[in-house]
């Protein structure tokens, strides 16, 4: 075969998966359709399932980054709690929600940075240096406000109900031509990614040195710069994921975001971004988020109880992945 | 090579050390000491009797929770009242390691043991043998499965807390509406407990039935999941009368996705537990009616009981020479008549 018929090939594999995946999608929708008729297939709904996977979702385009470069990022959850309360303080008793978004952000990139040296420049495995990192923003998350939660009310710039303009709670709950904000930031952050995927020389870096480095170091491609960026990247997505989490709840949390880097691991692995690396599709996480935010949806909305749900959740992402593997070869 | 990479480790450190000191590092003391710490403390006390001071080593879950952590400090502020005791609060992540944490201090033998454990059922063992080494053990909270594992314990009350909240919601709502129930963590017998007394004394409360419970979901006690699961549900039913919340830090998160959905005229909130937060939107009035307190105030009592039994005294008014085997606090109904007087025990 020769290597453009193989290329050719990996492509339709690739579109199948992406395929697969998105009639997962629509299974699970019409099922939610036919169980709950009168409130599942609703605009309401729709609008509530993706505000719901805004963070994860926002959190899986950074992560697919990282594992295309046959990375991992364990480290996103903690982020998102140390980010959340560094900026909590900052702002707390009186700041503003630029100031919030600054230091949470900023916070969020720093560590994420620490991860992206730690690898490229102290060649620790990506497992274990953001393995540590899922230990420290933890940490520092508890340190920062003596283990106890920041109240971030006071930034919602008015009092409830429909809040200002670019108040803080306005990224949580506000809407801009009938769409939360957080689900506009979450898709634009999702084609901002596909883009840097998939049409600039970044992207193809990306893919290329996690399908194989030492070709690509070879052809020239900046392997380390392009391993720190990812990380750096990822960090980012904390931040911003950080940033639409605290608006959602008025506060800021140090137990928050526990365990939602498996949940955005998850998302992405089941959309077909392959964990050894190499290869990546951003339409694959996007289909991957909303088939954990359906799944949820669907199971609280049927009241099941959570070991059931467990059990349910399961078999739905095994039966996914099994539906859609296009090259099992053992 | 090496010197590259020295230099990568310095910058990392570098970086980290930025990072704290940039978040104001000046967050004070932490009583709290982990386990490691144990070892290098080990026979700073001797195990004495009733003559000078008394050695009390307390042991908790991690303190990273609203009502956790005002059970640390209630106990360590208990301590510092007296001047003969020599008090020691060591936290653990998980009950493996409260397990051995607290075999580490069986071999520094304090005069007494206090602890709140993960899970009754699996320290069970180890407090039996902090027992057998003559070391008395008072149990806070969460009960031990053998009567040999503590000489004194002092618990709350889950199971009159979901009768507390049935009875309430049922009178407020004449026994008729839509109850939902925002259970904490699926699977530990506090959750089980406080849902178990709700639903038995609903139906006592309301014979003719006319309450329904429409949905019963876990939000394990953390705000966001209490959020989003919510907010599920707020999507699912369209007349929502009540909610039943196990525990006031997760209801933040509830009465979060009522409020982002503009639907605080239609229902009523209770958390569980007696937050400050809570306290302060039920003086308020609105969404957030009552909470039933489940008195954080047991830990104080329990070093009470500690340095009593290290002295081998009891309490004066209360069956001298000995200390009582056990102590159930009731729970307490606060609601916006009676806020004004369990403020003080509000814990944030």
């Amino acid at each position: 075969m020769s290597s453009v018929g193989a290329l050719k090939n990996r492509l339709g594999a690739l579109e199948f998966q992406e395929y697969a995946l998105g009639l997962v999608v629509i299974a699970l929708f019409v099922a939610g359709s036919i169980l709950r008729p009168e409130t599942f297939p609703t605009w309401d709904n729709v609008r509530n399932m993706l505000t719901q996977a805004s963070i994860i979702g926002v959190l899986a385009v950074g992560m697919t980054f990282v594992i295309a470069t046959s990375g991992i990022d364990l480290s996103v959850g903690s982020m998102v709690a140390a980010a959340g309360v560094f900026g909590g303080i900052l702002v707390d008793p009186s700041g503003s929600t630029l100031l919030f978004v600054l230091g949470a952000v900023g916070f969020a990139v720093l560590l994420g940075t620490i991860n992206a040296t730690a690898i490229t420049f102290g060649r620790v495995v990506p497992f274990i240096a953001t393995l540590a990192m899922f230990s420290i923003a933890r940490g520092l998350a508890l340190l920062l406000n003596d283990k106890l939660p920041v109240g971030l009310l006071d930034l919602n710039g008015g009092s409830f109900g429909e809040p200002a303009p670019f108040s803080l709670l306005w990224f949580g709950t506000g809407k801009v031509l009938g769409i939360p904000v957080s689900v506009w930031i979450f898709l634009g952050i999702v084609i901002g990614g596909w883009i840097l995927l998939n049409r600039t020389r970044f992207g193809r870096y990306v893919v290329a040195v996690g399908g194989n480095r030492e070709a690509a170091r070879i052809a020239g491609v900046p392997v380390r710069k392009v391993i720190f960026s990812v990380y750096v990247l990822s960090g980012l997505m904390a931040g911003i994921a950080t940033v639409l989490l605290c608006a959602r709840l008025g506060s800021a949390s140090p137990v928050s975001g526990n365990l939602y880097e498996l949940d955005a691991i998850g998302a992405v692995v089941i959309g077909g971004t392959s964990l050894a690396g190499g290869r990546a599709t951003m339409v694959g996480t996007f289909l991957g988020v909303l088939t954990f935010a359906l799944i949820f949806s669907l199971m609280t909305q049927l009241d099941l109880s959570t070991e059931i749900q467990q059990v349910t959740k399961g078999a739905i992402v095994l039966g996914a992945v099994l539906l859609q593997r296009p090259e099992a070869r053992y | 090579m090496s010197l590259k990479r020295l230099i990568a480790v310095v910058g990392t450190m570098a970086l980290i050390s930025i990072g704290v000191a940039a978040c104001g590092g000046g967050d004070d003391d932490t009583t709290a000491e982990t386990a490691a710490d144990t070892s290098q403390e080990a026979g700073g006390s001797g195990g004495g009797g009733s003559s000078g001071p008394v050695s009390i080593t307390a042991s908790v879950p991690p303190t990273d929770h609203g009502w956790l952590g005002a059970i640390s400090k209630n106990a360590q502020a208990q301590a510092d009242k007296y001047d003969d005791v020599d008090f020691k609060l060591l936290e653990a992540a998980d009950a493996d390691s409260q397990a051995q944490q607290i075999q580490q201090v069986i071999s520094e033998k304090p005069d007494v043991l206090v602890v709140l454990p993960q899970d009754g059922e699996s320290l069970t063992p180890v407090a039996q043998q902090a027992e057998a080494a003559g070391i008395p053990v008072v149990n806070i909270d969460r009960l031990f499965t053998q009567p040999d594992a503590a000489t004194a314990t002092i618990l709350g009350d889950n199971y009159q807390i979901g009768i507390l909240a049935a009875d309430y919601i049922a009178e407020e709502l004449n026994c008729k509406g839509n109850v939902v129930e925002i259970q904490g963590l699926a699977g530990i017998s506090v959750t089980q407990e406080r849902t178990e007394g709700f639903t038995d004394e609903l139906k006592k409360a309301c014979p003719d039935g006319g309450i329904e419970v429409i949905a019963q979901q876990p939000g394990d006690f953390d705000p966001a999941k209490g959020l989003t699961v919510m907010e599920n549900i707020l999507q699912s039913e369209d007349q929502i009368d009540a909610v039943y919340t196990h525990d006031d830090d997760m209801a933040q998160g509830v009465v979060q996705a009522i409020r982002n959905a503009g639907r605080d005229d239609e229902m009523f909130l209770t958390g569980v537990g007696g937050s400050s937060d809570a306290m302060e939107q039920i003086e308020e009035g609105g969404l957030y009616r009552a909470t039933f307190l489940y008195n954080p105030n047991m830990a104080a009592t329990a070093v009470t009981m500690a340095r009593l039994l290290a002295l081998g005294e009891g309490f004066p008014e209360l069956v001298p020479p000995e200390v009582p085997r056990q102590i159930i606090v009731p729970a307490a109904v606060v609601t916006q008549d009676n806020v004004g007087e369990y403020k003080k025990y509000a814990f944030n």
